[in-house]
């Protein structure tokens, strides 16, 4: 459907009414729209404006998703405020996010690092799971106190760390204790391997290496840590191999 | 409910739970008696030489691919996970049925079948959006994976599921069964240099998916519907919207953008997939995507390119008057034009130890350890293509794709569509 801009306010107006059962074709002009704003900085202002006032006019779920969907798309820090709103909603929280997570830039990562302190704890699991998968730096110090909680926050706080992987993100992995109970200790493992791979990868073998051999160590003789002494191992070989490669 | 964590402690060998189990003195429900099943005969291996299976995801694909394994004398297949009871059921009672007992489990949650230490491989059939996050959880939980294709759902999904089967050492198999099985036909000739170089390939299938609006309706009793959704944004229930037909016009979950790439990605899975091993393509990522608009007068729609770094440029749907002349297709849905220049021959790959199924290969590669012919990363690689097609349709712009940054170049909202949120508590790492 080619984009009519003298259409967007009948648009808009049907999809303030949306509720999943309706009929979506009245709004469907508002997805041309969100394609040719990619190249229209005064659209893509104005849609963002009218996204905003139908997040805050207590539209329905329905409408609220198909809003975050297209700021997903488009949003920019101007949008952040009205999608924030959303964080702590149980409903609308992970829409929040499916936008805010992919917005650029420091304000979509603040408003996720504060609802991570704020919402319930089902909640912070998937702020923890944005934040990770925008490698947000400055979550870390939130996610290394976590991971020293309950498991129900813990596992994803180290699932996190390993995605963000950076140097106080290690440090917080490696003073984690790998064999500790109900699942923490695998997503520690877990995430120090995928440290030591990211660290490979970059070129810091001796790094690598180091959490390669400090894992073989911690499971040797333990029989029931094989797996991990087999990770281990094999990340061991890959530096070897990362250093004949080199030579 | 509290579910059973995950261990990477039962990453060891079935054989190790074994002995874990006996030298640990856990009790059992029942003595174990030493069978004749067990000790094998003429056609069958002894148990300790099967390699025991589950599946997750039950219906349609899966219950395809449960009869495959099924088959196999060397699989004994112990558990079917679903999250629908009727469809866990049937998976049972075809187990049930095949060895003359009740022994197979049946599971909602794909957690509980996971945490079983007995386990050696599982296949997965679930739909697309599920795949990253179960294969990723099988190789940390030290299973070996056969998973249908597509699959991936989005772009970043790939390296992760890539580097969680390296780091535990699992073999992990894309699942079309098409690729080496249906396209012979073009891929024996151009492996033999028939053609010469590819200059291009021209693909014909399904777009991408779509949005789904449909409306609410009582949730029937024998789903998990919460579970059906997972990582996926929370609809209400509507049977067109998690439908396991094969159909993408509306009526299956195959349908819509949140649990599928549309028959772009499961089709495409088999095109493109035949196509990119003729032209001997799978360990390449497209460093292109070129979109064509629709043209003015309406007549031509508009059509998306991939180009490889080796130059050949792979369309979909390019319009039939703007082809070149083929120099080989497979039934219409691909045609591939090559130089004629004279160019070696090389061997085809070919399924393991002789085997004549990706069934088969799958199991043969657990066996020895070897990567399968659909090895999880050329899979991934594959599926490049169509996934940035699909996003050079959505944006209507032409993309350059980092391979080595897994990001598109100067595209910040190309690379919004890489992921998409995962609904808590479902995450990949």
């Amino acid at each position: 459907m080619p984009f009519d801009p003298t259409a967007l306010d009948t648009a808009f107006k049907s999809l303030a009414a949306y509720d999943w059962a309706a009929d979506t074709a009245p709004f469907q002009m508002i997805d041309a729209a969100v394609i040719a704003a990619a190249a229209d900085k005064a659209l893509r202002a104005d849609l963002e404006k009218r996204f905003g006032a139908l997040l805050a006019d207590g539209t329905s779920r329905a409408a609220k998703e198909y809003v975050c969907r297209k700021l997903m798309m488009i949003g920019t820090a101007a949008s952040v405020p009205a999608l924030a709103a959303f964080l702590g909603d149980t409903d609308n929280s992970h829409m929040a996010r499916f936008a805010l997570e992919r917005i650029p830039g420091p304000e979509a990562g603040a408003a996720l690092n504060k609802a991570l302190g704020t919402v319930s704890d089902a909640l912070k699991i998937g702020m923890m799971s944005s934040l990770a998968s925008r490698r947000d730096l400055a979550c870390v110090p939130v996610l290394t106190t976590l991971l020293k909680g309950p498991p129900l926050l813990a596992i994803p706080a180290a699932n996190a760390l390993g995605t963000i992987h950076s140097t106080e993100a290690i440090a917080a992995l490696a003073a984690a204790d790998p064999f500790a109970a109900e699942g923490v200790g695998e997503a520690v493992v877990n995430a120090r391997l995928a440290c030591a791979e990211s660290l490979l990868a970059a070129g810091k073998r001796a790094d690598a290496l180091a959490i390669y051999q400090g894992l073989a160590k911690a499971a040797a003789g333990k029989p029931d840590a094989k797996a991990i002494e087999l990770a281990a191992t094999r990340g061991i070989l890959a530096c070897a191999d990362a250093v004949a490669a080199a030579s | 409910m509290k579910k059973a964590q995950v261990s990477l402690a039962s990453a060891a060998t079935r054989r190790e739970f074994l002995k874990l189990t006996a030298t640990a003195g856990v009790a059992t429900a029942a003595p174990y008696v030493i069978t004749s099943k067990a000790l094998g005969d003429a056609t069958t291996p002894p148990a300790s030489d099967r390699i025991v299976m589950g599946g997750i995801g039950i219906g349609n694909m899966g219950k395809g691919d449960q009869g495959a394994f099924l088959g196999r004398p060397d699989v004994q297949y112990v558990a079917v996970c679903d999250v629908r009871k009727k469809w866990r059921e049937e998976g049972k009672a075809r187990a049930d049925d095949k060895y003359g007992n009740q022994d197979c489990a049946a599971y909602v949650d794909f957690r509980d079948l996971l945490a079983r230490g007995d386990i050696d491989a599982v296949h997965i059939a679930t739909p697309d959006h599920w795949h990253s996050i179960m294969t990723i959880a099988a190789c940390r939980s030290g299973k070996d994976v056969y998973l249908q294709k597509p699959e991936t759902l989005t772009l970043r999904e790939g390296p992760l599921m890539v580097s969680a089967a390296r780091r535990y050492g699992r073999v992990v198999s894309g699942g079309s069964q098409r690729v080496l099985g249906d396209y012979r036909g073009i891929v024996d000739p151009i492996w033999a240099g028939e053609i010469g170089n590819i200059r291009s390939i021209d693909i014909s299938v399904g777009g991408p998916s779509m949005p789904c609006y449909l409306p609410a309706q009582t949730t029937p009793p024998d789903i998990d519907w919460d579970l059906w959704l997972g990582p996926a944004p929370w609809e209400p229930y509507n049977s067109g919207r998690c439908d396991g037909n094969y159909g993408t016009g509306g009526n299956s979950w195959r349908s819509y953008i949140d649990y599928s790439g549309g028959s772009l990605t499961d089709w495409g899975a088999h095109h493109f997939g035949g196509a990119i091993f003729a032209a001997d393509l799978r360990e390449l990522q497209p460093s292109k995507v070129t979109y064509f608009p629709a043209s003015a007068d309406g007549k031509t729609a508009a059509y998306v390119s991939v180009t490889y770094p080796n130059g050949t440029e792979l369309f979909h749907n390019r319009p039939a008057s703007l082809r070149p002349a083929a120099s080989i297709t497979h039934q219409g849905a691909i045609q591939i034009a090559g130089d004629g220049k004279p160019r070696a021959a090389k061997p085809v790959p070919r399924y393991r130890n002789g085997e004549t199924s990706i069934y088969g290969d799958f199991i043969q590669c657990v066996k020895t350890r070897q990567r399968p012919f659909r090895d999880i990363e050329s899979a991934v690689n594959t599926m490049t293509a169509p996934h940035m097609i699909a996003i050079g349709y959505r944006l209507e712009r032409s993309l350059i794709w980092d391979r080595a940054s897994q990001q598109f170049k100067n595209d910040e909202g190309a690379n919004r569509l890489l992921d998409r949120a995962r609904r808590e508590p479902w995450s990949i790492s």
